[in-house]
């Protein structure tokens, strides 16, 4: 069941705060049916507390939400019937074995025998040991097996790669992506751009909780595409010159000094590029081309930790003898 | 009754259903083969209390007793145990992210609980006479008394009364663990009221005698099976009497609960 307009999900003007602290500012998220979306953002930028809005954990101060069609307010539970959901980290009963886990779950309803779920997510050998001893890998498969027994329309899941090794990463990116093709929802909520890049059809970029950009993942890498160009540095202003007209062009360091020109364009237009600087008897001694999450996810983010109320990381000298040093500000070398 | 069920299945293979039954049944053979040791030489102070203890049918007004009394503590613990889990380990946000409801979840938990306390004092019950009967032989005293009819007849009824008023005290501790959302401090809350209310008896009796485990204490005193002294308000025990105390176990047994449920359904689950 999907809206008129075609969409699984729906928010509009979500807030919600703890206390003094705004968690979400007006967040409008629109999740076509039958995609992948992934809702990307900074720690504490607000996509916990999305998704415990989104399953009824919480409820907001102000908003609307829409799930498969219908408005979902408090008391509209049996909407969450046809929802799957992965909140944060996975939850089980240590002493019972992921089978009766399992089972436990299913008490709510299910639709999706307990066995076929644990071969889904590759756990069908180790179903009858106790979750004390499940690592964390096998925990999150468990609560993506958990996720998946209501056969739900749509598909919640908080930080599903959590804790999966490689080979984990990727039977679980296409079984998602196999969902989505069957044309169930996967929103998949995510700090991993690289993850997100491979999985994702539609991307939200959610910062300080609000929407910042929302759209198709073609669309907004397009827009983001770079071609880098190395040149000899006495033929560096020619070149500029040559590659201006066809988009903006900025010079950008190297470590080992050599001059980049970085000019921002469509990858598929790097021949282009190429040619344009041959003709003119200028021959690059590197070419790259690519699209980049992360970068344009840093610049709506705000970089460092604009967007998130929890902060990050920062590049410091440890030894106390150089000045913080942001994130952004270590970028740019190309 | 699915939830039911799946709760019940849940306790069963929990390690505090069986540390409860086994602190219960443990403690309880530790006095009788203490008594029955002590029995055993005539010229012993104590001794002649001591036989009393193992001479049947007193015997199972004793065994009750401890397991009305004690029980009743054991109880607070392991039900704050398990309401504290669903909120400490997020159990509880499982089910209701999958559109389960609050409130049925949360009654359907505590029904199972009050399953597992019937089956934890039935086991008890029969272990403890058990070991009754073993102690009675080993201080040399006759166990005739074990199929005294009088007291058969009155056992179920007894027995009934008790596993209402255990049952009350595990939904304090239910309660308290909710509202603590935490398996330590509602135990931890659940213990300090337990006893807090045997000191509080000292000072303000005709207060504490409405107090939920003193009530509960009451409406199993019927003047045979005594009202213990395991502490929790023992001693106001009396100070009611039993069927009026019953009505109290059930107004705190349906007050706990639409706590810990009120409670629930308001709560924003972030753990």
């Amino acid at each position: 069941m999907t809206t008129a307009d075609g969409l699984s999900l729906a928010t509009r003007g979500l807030r919600k705060s703890y206390g003094k602290r705004l968690a979400l500012d007006g967040l409008d998220l629109s999740v076509p049916s039958g995609v992948v979306y992934g809702f990307l953002g900074p720690n504490g930028a607000g996509k916990t507390t999305t998704m415990r809005l989104l399953t009824g954990l919480l409820h907001p101060d102000a908003g609307t939400i829409e799930l498969l069609g219908k408005p979902f307010r408090r008391g509209d539970r049996k909407r969450l019937f046809q929802v799957g959901a992965l909140v944060e980290s996975p939850s089980f009963y240590p002493y019972l074995d992921g089978r009766q886990n399992l089972r436990a779950l299913a008490s709510a309803g299910a639709s999706v025998p307990a066995g076929r779920v644990e071969e889904l997510v590759g756990l069908r050998d180790r179903a009858r040991d106790k979750v004390a001893g499940y690592s964390l890998g096998m925990k999150q498969r468990l609560g993506i097996a958990g996720a998946l027994l209501s056969d739900p329309k749509l598909l919640l899941l908080d930080e599903p790669a959590n804790g999966l090794d490689p080979a984990g990463i990727v039977a679980m990116r296409e079984t998602l992506r196999n969902l989505a093709a069957s044309g169930k929802t996967v929103f998949v909520s995510s700090h991993l751009l690289a993850e997100v890049q491979v999985l994702a059809d539609v991307v939200g970029i959610i910062a300080a909780g609000k929407l910042v950009r929302e759209g198709t993942l073609d669309a907004m890498l397009n827009d983001q595409g770079v071609v880098r160009v190395r040149v000899a540095p006495a033929q560096l202003d020619a070149a500029r010159a040559l590659l201006e007209p066809m988009a903006a062009v900025e010079r950008t360091g190297s470590l080992d000094g050599d001059p980049w020109l970085t000019v921002h364009l469509e990858p598929a237009r790097a021949a282009e590029v190429n040619q344009r600087l041959a003709s003119q008897g200028i021959f690059a001694s590197g070419l790259e081309s690519g699209t980049d999450l992360e970068m344009l996810f840093l610049e709506l983010t705000g970089g460092e930790n604009k967007g998130s109320s929890e902060g990050t990381f920062r590049a410091i000298d440890i030894a106390g003898q150089g000045q913080g040093q942001g994130a952004g500000q270590g970028r740019g070398a190309a | 009754m699915r939830i039911f069920i799946s709760g019940l299945r849940k306790l069963i293979g929990r390690p505090a259903s069986f540390v409860s039954v086994g602190l219960l049944v443990g403690l309880l053979a530790l006095i009788l083969i203490a008594s029955a040791t002590a029995g055993q030489s005539s010229g012993a102070r104590g001794a002649a209390a001591a036989r009393q203890l193992l001479t049947f049918p007193g015997s199972y007004d004793f065994v009750l007793s401890f397991l009305f009394g004690f029980g009743g503590l054991v109880a607070v613990t392991f039900a704050a145990a398990i309401a504290g889990s669903e909120w400490s380990w997020g159990t509880l946000k499982n089910a209701v992210a999958r559109g389960e409801s609050r409130a049925r979840y949360m009654l359907a938990l505590f029904a199972a609980i009050a399953v597992m306390v019937a089956v934890g004092l039935a086991i008890s019950f029969a272990l403890g006479i058990g070991v009754a009967l073993v102690a009675a032989n080993i201080a040399g005293i006759s166990t005739a008394g074990v199929t005294d009819s009088d007291t058969l007849a009155r056992l179920p009824a007894m027995v009934a009364r008790g596993w209402f008023a255990v049952v009350e005290q595990a939904a304090l501790g239910f309660a308290i663990a909710t509202l603590a959302r935490s398996q330590l401090a509602g135990i931890g809350a659940g213990i300090a009221f337990y006893f807090g209310e045997g000191f509080a008896q000292i000072f303000l009796p005709d207060i504490v005698k409405y107090m939920p485990f003193a009530v509960a204490r009451a409406s199993v005193d019927t003047g045979a099976a005594g009202g213990g002294g395991f502490g929790g308000g023992a001693a106001a025990a009396g100070a009611l009497s039993p069927d009026t105390a019953l009505v109290l176990v059930g107004v705190w047994l349906v007050g706990s609960l639409a706590v810990a449920v009120l409670f629930t359904e308001r709560a924003e689950i972030t753990g």
